[in-house]
This record gives structure tokens, sequence and C-alpha cells, in this order.
């Protein structure tokens, strides 16, 4: 008996799989952590990015910042095979790195404009673990390296089919948009609404044709859920955490660069000041009319020495 | 002099002949100066042959460069050695083979690298190297020739991957060289843009999922948008229309993402009896019902107070008309009365003359009446009535002094004379009509 039943469930198992097979299986686990000197914005955006990610595994804080590459044994200790590692640098600026782990690629970003879901008060929300669609940008498709970042996001924000805890209904969207240069990250609640009623026929074929595709006479409606916010690739490299570049972005300015411009300019209206007031007490000095400066030499012509 | 003294006295303690000295001296800032003069001439001779020369001095600098380098190389190595093992680690890999045979070129390769110094890295080839990769295959590299394509370039990418350091070097080495004319002509070298377009297609064949139609919509769950979002945004500082692209991308996907899953038999709506955690709690959402409640409340009480002022606005017009419309009210009604009376006296001349006086009295009181009531309406601000009287008694406001006193046109005002009356005589009246009796009186100023 037992036999035959192992025989049976064996065959189904192997129709089961049948449609699986031919294909590689999206088996995908993600590693979340931080660098230390993460403000509580950012960990609070990393909480949020954990939650909806029930494929990732969230660990304690990193400690170094130029060992990145230690990331890649501490990845396969856990055996995940992407690390979305937040990288907090001066207690303000974010960068995040995005790597495959065991030979790469690793996109490293400048994260900006930060909200978290609890600072946005939006009224969306979604299952715990459910699988996201992910809205791609046209604009992904046109350029390699916008291709390979493309993945990547597909790896680490895209729940596997069947990862562990995830849930089995699908009602969030996150859309990831380039413009401007950078890209642009949001989150959205589906929520099925009545189909609102038009005109009377054509919506009736529709409908006709929708309920023999099983589809029910709903339309879709989008919430936003949060958090927002927008990163700016700035290199790509070959490996995990390191090997050769091989993408850089030009027009990323380090937030480092424009802070220093920034204090630069207020220095050089300074300078400019302190400079005038230089050349005005020369100037009175030449006119001779400081007490310290030196003296004007004596006019023939001055009224004091004619009528001396 | 004293000094001279002293040094002789010196030398001839010493031994030494001050004077060879001095020529000496002499000597040696003649020569220094001829080489001063001299070295421009050489550096002119020696600039066309510069091109060549910049190979060897390449060679000499880029000694650090090598090794680090090879360091680099190295590691590398290590990596596509690990990379191999993954690779075939990995299961039902379908490029497992591409990867292995790029591991084996790329250690072909870093061998050949390390055989040969790279300084053959030429300032030519970097500056070219910018319009893109395939004419920098082109350029001399020995061993490029025979390999293959890829092979050419992931040694391209190698090659763009020092730029950095090198190009600082060189650059500067160079400037100091050129002369004046030529620093003219350069043109500020720039660090070149680092865009391989080979690695980078390589690095995402070997991570890519497989996509396709064949494959399920349900492995992967991507929407890519029929058209790029960025052509929506006119101005990304436009938080409306930005946010309203991002949306309608999103539900685009979503749309065709709930098609394909429906399609496939995949469950997505959730039903109303599916209870599980989550993404935010119910203490969040509790706050931002809250935050909603509050919202909404606010907006509410401030329609009522914009009501209520433009309720005070329009109030005060309402009085306004009321009181106008009881002064109407109050004109007809003396009117009435009026021809009222009028009539009443016309008829009274023929009837009884006493009931006519009697209703006169009632009328007469009637509006004595009223004018008492006025005076009691009026009463309110009596005492400013008692204030107005004081002022035009004692004064108030402007000069009071020659008030009476004449001046150039009351003198010349002959208003009050009348010759007749002057020469009728003092008081003297002419013919007067005699007076009418008291009926007619009345009666005449009842028609007035």
């Amino acid at each position: 008996m037992a036999a035959v039943y192992k025989s049976l469930s064996k065959a189904t198992g192997q129709k089961g799989d049948a449609p699986a097979e031919g294909i590689k299986r999206n088996k995908q686990r993600v590693l979340i952590l931080s660098s230390r000197g993460v403000t509580f914005r950012h960990r609070h955006l990393l909480n949020d990015l954990a939650s909806m990610m029930p494929h990732s595994k969230k660990d304690a804080k990193f400690d170094s910042k130029s060992k990145l590459y230690q990331l890649c044994e501490l990845a396969d200790l856990y055996n995940c095979n992407n690390v979305f590692f937040f990288e907090a640098r001066k207690g303000k600026d974010l960068y995040v790195w995005l790597s495959k782990v065991p030979n790469g690629p690793t996109v490293k970003m400048h994260l900006q404009n930060l909200h978290t879901t609890e600072e946005l008060h939006f009224t969306g929300n979604c299952l715990k673990g459910s699988r996201p669609i992910l809205s791609f940008d046209a604009t992904f498709e046109t350029q390699p390296h916008l291709k390979v970042i493309k993945e990547l996001f597909l790896h680490t924000f895209g729940v596997p089919q069947g990862a562990r805890k995830s849930k089995p209904f699908i009602d969030h969207v996150m859309a990831f948009t380039v413009a401007d240069g950078k890209i642009w990250v949001r989150n959205y609640q589906i929520s099925e609404v009545e189909k609102t009623e038009k005109a009377g026929e054509e919506e009736e074929k529709s409908s006709k044709a929708k309920s023999k595709l099983g589809l029910k006479d709903t339309d879709i409606n989008l919430v936003e859920i949060g958090p927002r916010f927008v990163l700016t690739p700035i290199i790509i490299q070959e490996g995990s955490f390191g090997g050769p570049i091989i993408y850089e972005n030009r027009q990323f300015v380090s937030p480092n660069q424009v802070r220093s411009e920034l204090r630069k300019s207020k220095a050089g209206r300074h300078n400019a000041r302190a400079e005038k007031q230089l050349e005005r007490v020369v100037k009175k000095g030449d006119l001779g009319l400081r007490s310290s400066g030196p003296r004007k030499a004596p006019d023939a012509l001055d009224t004091k020495q004619v009528f001396a | 002099m004293a000094k001279s003294r002293l040094l002789s006295a010196l030398a001839a303690e010493k031994g030494v002949d001050v004077k060879k000295v001095l020529q000496k001296r002499k000597q040696k800032e003649t020569s220094r100066r001829k080489r001063r003069e001299g070295l421009p001439d050489t550096r002119n001779l020696k600039k066309p042959q510069q091109k060549k020369k910049a190979q060897p001095e390449a060679e000499l600098e880029s000694d650090d460069d090598d090794e680090d380098w090879e360091e680099e190389e190295d590691s590398d190595s290590d990596n596509d050695m690990s990379g191999l093992i993954d690779d075939e680690a990995e299961e039902g890999d379908s490029d497992e083979e591409e990867s292995d045979e790029e591991g084996k070129l790329d250690l072909a390769k870093f061998e050949h690298d390390e055989s040969s110094s790279e300084s053959e890295v030429e300032m030519e080839a970097k500056i070219e190297r910018p319009k893109k990769g395939r004419q920098a295959t082109d350029l001399p590299k020995p061993k490029a020739d025979k390999s293959q394509l890829r092979k050419a370039a992931a040694a391209q990418s190698d090659s763009e991957d020092s730029d950095p350091e090198e190009d600082s070097d060189i650059d500067l080495e160079d400037l100091e060289d050129l002369s004046d004319a030529e620093r003219e002509d350069l043109v500020p070298h720039t660090r070149t843009t680092i865009n391989n377009h080979t690695a980078l297609l390589a690095a995402l064949s070997r991570i890519a999922l497989p996509q396709g139609p064949s494959v399920p919509f349900a492995t992967h769950q991507s929407v890519v948008s029929s058209k790029p979002t960025a052509e929506a945004i006119e101005d990304i500082q436009d938080d409306l229309q930005r946010e309203l692209a991002f949306y309608a991308q999103a539900l685009e996907a979503a749309k065709l993402g709930r098609a394909k899953l429906l399609k496939e038999g995949v469950p997505f709506t959730r039903p109303n009896d599916y209870f599980a955690e989550m993404v935010k709690n119910d203490g969040q959402m509790e706050k931002v019902k809250a935050r909603l409640v509050e919202e909404a409340t606010n907006k509410k009480a401030a329609a009522e107070a914009r009501k209520q002022r433009d309720l005070k606005k329009f109030g005060k017009q309402v009085q306004v008309a009321k009181e106008q419309e009881r002064a109407k009210a109050k004109r007809e009604t003396l009117e009435k009365i009026k021809t009222l009376k009028r009539k009443r006296s016309e008829s009274g001349a023929a009837a009884g003359e006493r009931e006519a006086i009697d209703f006169d009295v009632a009328v007469e009181d009637e509006i004595k009446g009223a004018d008492k009531k006025r005076a009691g309406a009026g009463k309110r601000d009596g005492p400013a009535a008692k204030r107005h009287k004081k002022d035009s008694k004692f004064g108030f406001g402007g000069k009071k002094r020659h008030a009476k006193s004449n001046d150039a046109v009351s003198a010349g005002d002959l208003g009050g004379f009348s010759v007749k009356r002057m020469k009728a005589g003092g008081g003297g009246k002419g013919k007067t009509t005699p007076r009418l009796g008291k009926n007619k009186r009345k009666a005449a100023a009842g028609k007035r």
C-alpha cells in the first residue's frame, strides 16, 4: 500500500514539477543590514523594507565601512545570495549597496529624499510578506547599466514564488522610475473597487468577456503605502563588493562636495568683505586720512604752505 | 676692506690662495648659466621625439602602478576562481559553460598581463576611449589581436579600470614637460567615464532570471511600462505631476499584472475573511485614521468660520436695509396723516367746526406723541444733546471772537435795506391788507 502511495505521489509530484523543470527556479534570499552610524530614519526605512521582504534576513549592524568584502562571507553564512546594505556616512548621508553575493555585480547608490512609511501617513496597507508586482519604467531597458540595476531590484525586492513567509495574495505594487538621472521608488496598495457604470452596452460586452476569463467586475485603484525614496546610482562593480568598476556615474556629485561648495561660497563672501575693508584702510592711509598711516607729502600749493 | 684683509689673513694661516678660490667660484657660476641657457634648446630638440619617449617614461613611472595591478589582479583571479566554483554550484545554470569559459579566459589574460608590463597604456589610447569601446580594441595590443572579442573587451575593461590612477600621473608629468605654446594647445584632460557595456551585459547575463513569453508571470511578477515615465514629467520639481506619472506607471503595471495572474490562475484578491499581519499594524493605521479625522474636522471648522464671517458681513447689509425700510414707512405714514388732515380740514370747513377742531387736536396729539416717542428714543443720546447745546452756548471748536463784527462783505451788504421804507418814514408802513379771520388763516395754512 505504502509503495503504491509512494509511486503515485511521485508521479503526481513529477507532474507538478514539470512546468518548473525547464526553467531555473527563482530562489532569492536577501541579507539586509546597515553599517554603524545610521540615523533613526535610516533604520526605520530599513525596517519598512524588511517588513515587505519575507525572503530577507536582517542582521545586526555591520562594523566596518572599508572591508565590505566581509559581507560576502556573512551572506554566505546566512545562506543569502543577495546583500542589501545601508552604508551611513557622517550621520546624514546614506549609501545603498545592492549586491549578488558570490560573484557580483554590485551597485552602489546614494539614497536621498527619504520618507519612511510612518512619517507619510498614507492610508494604504498591505499584507506583510505578500508578493509585490514590480513595475519598472521603460527607461530601464534602454541602457546596460540600468538593465543591471533592474535585475538587481528584481532579485532584491521581488519576493520569489513560494518564499517561506510569503502570503498567497497579491496586493501591492512597487514602482521604480528613472527620472532626472535618478531612480524613484514608490509603493502602492492595489485596492479593488466596484466598477463604475459608464456606457451600457460596451461595458456589458467587456464584462461578459471578462467573466469568461474569470475576472470579476472590479476596477483597480492604487493607494500609496510608503516608504518613498530616491536613488542615484554611483558605481557598478563587476564582483561582489570588489572587482573592477564597470560603470561610473559622472553626473553624481557627492554630498560632501555640495556641502563644501556651500561652505566655500559662504567663506567667499566673508573674504570679499574682509578684503574690501582692508582696501579701504589702505586707501585712507594713502590719502593721509589716517593718523597711523603715512603722512601725505606736503603740497606746495596747500593753504598752509602758501600762507605759512 | 676690513673683510678682505681678514680673509687674506685667514688664507695665509690656512695656506690657501684666495684668488684661486674666487676664480673657481666664478667658473662654476658661468657653467651654471650655460646650462640654464642650454636647457631649453635641448628640450626643443627633444620635443619631436617626445611621443616615442613617452613610452619608456611611462614604463619607469608605471612600476608602482604595476605592483598595484598585480595585487588587484591576484584578488581578481581569486574572485574568478571562487566564481567558477559558485557557478558550478548553482543549480540548473544555463550559462554555466559560458562563465567557465570566461573564467579561463580571464585567467589566461591575467597571466599575459603579468608577464608583459602594462606600460603600453598610452595617452592616445585613453583619449580615444571615451568615443567608445570597439575602437580602443584596434589599438596595438600585441596579444589582443589574437584573442577573441570577449577577451579584448575584458582587457579593455581592465585598462579602463586603471584609468583614474594613471591619468593623474601622466597628466601631471606631461604638463611639466610641455612648453607654453604646447600647453595652450592642450585640452584639459578630464577623467574618462566608465561605462563598459560588454562587461555590464556579461554581468547581467550571469545573474538574469529567465524571462520571456514562455516563463510564467507569477515567477517574477515584474512589468516594464509601455513608455518611459519620464516623458510624462515635464518638471521634476512639480510634485503633483511627478507623482501622477508614477501612479500611472504603477497602475498600468497593476492592471497588466492582475490580468496575467488571473489568467495563470494565481489567487490575486484577498478574501474578506482572510486575516493576517499587515505591513502597518493597527496602531499605526489608527494614527493615520486619527490624522484623517483631525484633518476633516479642521476643514469643517474652517468652513464654519468662513460661513460665520460671511453671515456677519451680510447681516450688516440686512440691518441697513431694515433701517431704510423703517424710515420709508415712517415717511409714508406722515404723508398719509398730512393728506388726511387736509381732507379733513376741507370737509371740516363745510361741516361743523367743533368736530374739525376735535379731530385736529387728535391728529396733533398723535403727531406730538410720535415726536415724544422720537424724543424718547433720542433720550438715549441725551448727554450728547446737552453737550451740543452747551457747545453752541459756550463755544466749542473754532474761533469765537469777532464773530459778530462786520467785515467787508457784511458791511457792503444792503440786503435788509429798502428805499421805500426809508421814504415812507420811520416805522410807517404803507397800506396793508387787513388781517383775515382766524378760520380763513387756518385754511390758508392748510393749503400751503
